[in-house]
């Protein structure tokens, strides 16, 4: 009896194996999914899968893509450089024809050259680091805007609740670390002091000697450039120590989490976002959607990922083809896509055309928009 | 803030750290003393001490909120339930292994560290969870020097569990038979001590140590994660080290050395913060190239 269940899950993986890699078959055609789905980042990992299911089945609702129905497959980065190769070569030899998310810019980085030499385009929804500009082999179409954009944005904040000087802490990886030195090179360019630049190890939980070397040098403003898990320990240390100045965080850290994790300490800490669902006046349908179908509210990068995947249908549909080159000729060819997280064109390098930037803060434990 | 004001809240910082180190290290030091094996699934347990707590806080504070009280008591069961998974994870993965080569439990132990990693990744779906304690800022401040209560009662409450166990090794019956145990299997054997029961004794003690610091971290820290064991497990290892693998003082001594190396390592004139662990793990390599025991352990004897 065993032996026989044995034969019969054999010949089943077996039949699983032989029909994946033809991506075509029985009128379906199948896009990628890259996201974290575990680590310190799955919320938000799978909040963007979601999105992107919801778009997908919208899409299948209308009739599908060029007659064919549209099925995902989703490859877990896990927020982490190593996983995310495996998840990219998981997605290429399942043969998609395009692939939409990447969330952490340290993750995605190494995926681009591997998606280059397969030839398959990818819509990053998220990911926003100014590294991936240069590494981009013509097939990553980023429609976040990029460091460059959010640094302008807290310059401009840090400038107008009359902050002088300022710390900056990151964490070491890809998305944080340029965000920091962006965010330092222009500070400096306007004028101001960066009276201290640190940087803390993923998964360190006692940040309490940072905070003392921070309140030594006195800053005006500490600006945390990496994600909410770190974030919110440091928030709620540094108040801990004693810390009375402005905290600000970039949108790796602009997740409810934050403020569940640091509770009272979240309070007035600024945060700079990509648009999200609740500023949107063209996402509502979406976000009453996407509440009937998940029963909770779509989170931070659900709109962009929502627009990401329309978007790439958008380009199919006016390539005509399922073709690589096709898409990836239409997809540069986008001229304000109207988006529900805004219009999406793109400039040269492949990226957003406009700064998308918004400024959030914590007011009686939410975030609320910034005046 | 003065020169004297940083110095004294970096001291301060590195004790509350330490203690930390120190309460993880203890366990990797007395299984390491009993039966010569590092036991590196011990952070792991430190983590799932953690959840345990979180989970047993949530079912308690209904009854007795989430103050103090609720705290101490969940964190009582938990140790229980937590030592009682290290005596079970014993009994299935070391005691088949004792006989084998040292390296093959080694792997084990891996293993073991592997599986509780992502069991409670899978359970957890990677998520941070929230504490849901919040025991506020209030605290003495002297000038510029600010401790909050919270701090002291952490330090305090790892300072009575130590004692502890130092009156339950150096007094009672049973921690003369693990100090004997850890001298000579055989001959403890050969006098009627029952090596096994001592031995279950021991991982149950080290575990519970472990998870009291695990509930210990997410009360203060107010968050807890699957992979917040690894970190820990790595640096209360170093710590047993410094301090001579095997001594119990010693862990406890190495504990506080390297939370204090780190808390002043951030503060390195010239090269700056990121450049702490690289000092504190230096300084690990200089103090092993002198004394190789650590800094309480003994030259051990290799009887052939």
């Amino acid at each position: 009896m065993l032996r026989k269940c044995f034969l019969i899950m054999v010949s089943l993986a077996l039949a699983c194996v032989l029909t994946a890699g033809s991506s075509f078959a029985a009128g379906k055609v199948k896009v990628g999914i890259m996201i974290p789905t575990t680590g310190g980042t799955a919320t938000d990992g799978k909040d963007m899968e979601s999105a992107i299911k919801l778009a997908v089945d919208e899409i299948n609702a209308a009739g599908g893509l060029l007659g064919k129905k549209i099925v995902t497959t989703t490859g877990d980065d896990a927020c982490d450089p190593q996983q995310a190769v495996a998840a990219a070569s998981k997605l290429i030899s399942e043969g998609v024809v395009a692939v939409v998310g990447g969330y952490c810019s340290g993750a995605t980085l190494p995926t681009l050259k591997l998606y280059g030499e397969a030839n398959v385009p990818i819509v990053i929804a998220a990911s926003n680091s100014t590294a991936l500009v240069g590494a981009n082999p013509g097939i990553g179409f980023m429609i976040n805007s990029t460091g460059d954009a959010q640094a302008d944005t807290a310059v401009t904040l840090f400038k107008s609740v009359g902050v002088k000087s300022i710390a900056i802490v990151h964490m070491g990886e890809a998305y944080s670390e340029d965000l920091a030195s962006i965010a330092k090179q222009k500070w400096e360019a306007a004028g101001n002091k960066v009276v201290a630049y640190e940087v803390v190890n993923k998964g360190e939980q006692d940040f309490s000697s940072l905070v003392t070397t921070i309140k030594s040098k006195k800053p005006d403003a500490v600006f945390w450039t990496a994600y909410y898990a770190e974030g919110a320990l440091l928030i709620k240390q540094l108040r801990q120590g004693g810390y009375r100045g402005t905290i600000a965080v970039g949108d790796g850290s602009n997740s409810p989490k934050l403020i569940e994790i640091a509770g009272k300490a979240a309070e007035g800490v600024y945060c700079f976002s990509n648009p999200i669902v609740d500023y949107l006046p063209a996402a509502k349908t979406f976000a009453a959607d996407f509440k009937a179908k998940y029963k909770v509210a779509p989170g931070p990068y659900s709109t962009l990922s929502y627009d990401g995947m329309k978007l790439l249908a958008d380009a199919v549909k006016r390539a005509g083809s399922f073709d690589a080159d096709a898409i990836k000729k239409a997809l540069k060819a986008t001229d304000n896509y109207e988006g529900i997280a805004g219009p999406i064109s793109f400039t040269d390098k492949l990226t957003l055309a406009r700064s998308n930037f918004v400024t959030l803060q914590v007011k009686d434990q939410k975030w609320k928009l910034h005046q | 803030m003065s020169t004297l004001d940083i110095f004294l809240q970096q001291l301060a910082n590195g004790l509350i750290l330490g203690s930390f180190y120190s309460m993880v290290a203890l366990g990797y030091t007395m299984v390491y003393g009993i039966i010569k094996l590092l036991n590196f699934a011990h952070g792991d347990i430190y983590m799932v001490g953690g959840f345990v707590g979180l989970i047993t806080l949530s079912l308690l504070s209904p009854f007795l909120g989430a103050g103090w009280a609720g705290i101490l008591v969940a964190m009582i069961i938990s140790m229980i339930l937590v030592g009682l998974l290290g005596v079970l994870i014993q009994r299935i993965a070391y005691v088949p292994m004792l006989s084998a080569p040292r390296l093959s439990i080694l792997i084990t132990a891996l293993a073991v560290s592997m599986v509780l990693y992502n069991f409670v990744m899978s359970m957890t779906s990677g998520e941070y969870k929230a504490f849901p304690v919040d025991l506020g800022y209030d605290g003495l401040e002297f000038g510029n020097v600010f401790i909050t209560y919270t701090q002291i009662i952490l330090v305090s409450s790892t300072a009575t569990l130590m004692l502890i166990l130092h009156f339950f090794i150096s007094k009672t019956m049973y921690g003369k038979a693990m100090r004997a145990i850890a001298i000579d299997q055989d001959a403890c054997r050969l006098m009627g001590i029952n090596v096994k029961t001592i031995i279950a004794m021991t991982f149950f003690v080290g575990s519970a140590l472990a998870c009291a610091a695990g509930v210990m971290a997410g009360v203060y820290y107010g968050s807890i994660h699957f992979f917040m064991g690894f970190l820990i497990g790595l640096k209360a290892f170093t710590a047993a080290v410094i301090g001579g693998i095997g001594s119990i003082p010693g862990a406890v001594l190495g504990g506080l050395i390297l939370g204090l190396l780190e808390s002043f390592g951030t503060q390195l004139p010239f090269i700056g913060s990121e450049w702490k662990d690289v000092f504190a793990f230096g300084i690990l390599i200089i103090l092993l190239l002198f004394k190789p025991t650590g800094l309480l352990g003994k030259t051990e004897i290799e009887r052939m």
